[in-house]
């Protein structure tokens, strides 16, 4: 059978194996650990001794809390890369067997950070390098040691790359002259039409 | 399979009738230990003290026990084997059965950590993948060329790297398609006589 939020393909069978965990938990506490594991997939510190207090009423083993969590990842996660709407998640996790009311709270907390986790997922997608900032410059040349009255101006460029496989900044620094800048910019405002 | 030990290694373990079983057995763990952990030089000299032996020939002898051990569980030597070998030590019955009990003992354990010194290859860490389509570039308007690019993350002896690789959709289905093939070379009848025989 296949599910959106496994991006219709079939749920893995670990994921179906857990649900029963899950549902030992009430469904307030999961509404809260759910919290803490949309806390970590957004970037900020999980806070596990929160998690095991809020399991401890259901007595589950420390391998159970860590399967928990693996799998309200797993979920939350996987339905903002396929942008399911939170009815259909809730109806999808009620066919694998989550009771009513955790699969209602487990899915009003993803609809409350759907967006942000999506804006998330997509800073963290594959970049290779990143243009961070560039510096100019602009002289005048007056003269130079071949002719004596040049008067012409000279542009100074560096771009700071950030280097996406090794991390670290880069500085590509380049001069042009008018002319070659002129193309450089009618270029930069052809590609800025297309997009 | 005989060992073959060479003089210096027969020298180096001469000195075991001297000190008493207890002491054979305190060195044979000695010897363990380095294979576990590599050289212990304050062990052997706590040992050199309370056997009141300099701590060279202490050094020499835990050294000595650790390359039997060591060849004789690589080997994979029977009993018979093992005290054949040892015979030509010329030790007393007592310190050969010692001697052989330490290498049973010791067997599996001392193959697993010789497992782990094999050379190995870079191996799969994570993939990450992207989808792209050129629109347009500077020379040609109105295109549509995707591309898929991936980051292949690699593990080798506890180093990361990473290699960056990009094709386009019709090669990467090739490329699904060929490793299909290698995985369903598995079910043929060659390969599944080879499994069932090392099984």
């Amino acid at each position: 059978q296949r599910f959106r939020f496994c991006g219709d393909l079939d749920c893995p069978d670990w994921l179906l194996a857990e649900i029963s965990t899950l549902a030992k938990i009430s469904s307030v506490k999961l509404k809260l650990i759910c919290a803490q594991v949309l806390r970590d997939l957004l970037g900020e510190a999980i806070e596990y001794e929160k998690i095991l207090k809020l399991t401890s009423d259901a007595k589950l083993e420390s391998g159970d809390v860590k399967a928990t969590i693996a799998v309200l990842s797993f979920i939350l996660s996987s339905a903002a890369k396929h942008n399911v709407d939170s009815e259909s998640l809730s109806s999808e996790l009620q066919q694998l067997g989550l009771p009513k009311e955790h699969a209602s709270g487990l899915c009003r907390s993803y609809e409350e950070k759907q967006s942000s986790l999506q804006d998330r997922l997509k800073a963290c997608s594959l970049r290779l390098s990143r243009l961070g900032s560039v510096c100019w410059r602009v002289d005048y040349t007056l003269s130079s040691s071949e002719l004596q009255d040049v008067n012409e101006p000279l542009v100074h460029l560096t771009f700071n790359v950030q280097d996406g496989e090794r991390g670290g900044t880069a500085a590509v620094p380049m001069t042009l002259s008018a002319d070659k800048f002129r193309v450089l910019l009618a270029g930069e405002a052809r590609g800025e039409t297309l997009t | 399979m005989l060992l073959v030990l060479s003089e210096e290694q027969k020298a180096h373990l001469g000195f075991l009738p001297r000190v008493g079983g207890a002491a054979v057995g305190e060195l044979g763990r000695l010897a363990v230990e380095l294979l576990r952990r590599g050289a212990a030089p304050r062990a052997c000299e706590a040992a050199a003290r309370k056997l009141n032996i300099d701590v060279d020939t202490i050094q020499h002898g835990v050294e000595g026990l650790s390359y039997l051990l060591t060849e004789s569980s690589k080997l994979m030597i029977s009993e018979i084997d093992f005290q054949e070998s040892i015979q030509v030590l010329g030790f007393s019955d007592e310190l050969n059965q010692l001697l052989l009990q330490l290498y049973l003992d010791n067997r599996k354990e001392i193959r697993s950590i010789l497992s782990e010194l094999a050379p190995k290859l870079p191996s799969y860490h994570s993939l990450e993948w992207r989808l792209d389509v050129q629109l347009a570039s500077r020379s040609l308007r109105q295109q549509i060329k995707p591309a898929v690019t991936l980051k292949l993350h690699l593990n080798q002896n506890e180093d990361q790297t990473a290699q960056v690789l990009q094709t386009d959709p019709s090669t990467l289905l090739h490329l699904i398609q060929q490793l299909e093939q290698a995985l369903g070379e598995m079910k043929t009848n060659h390969c599944r006589r080879i499994v069932r025989n090392m099984k």
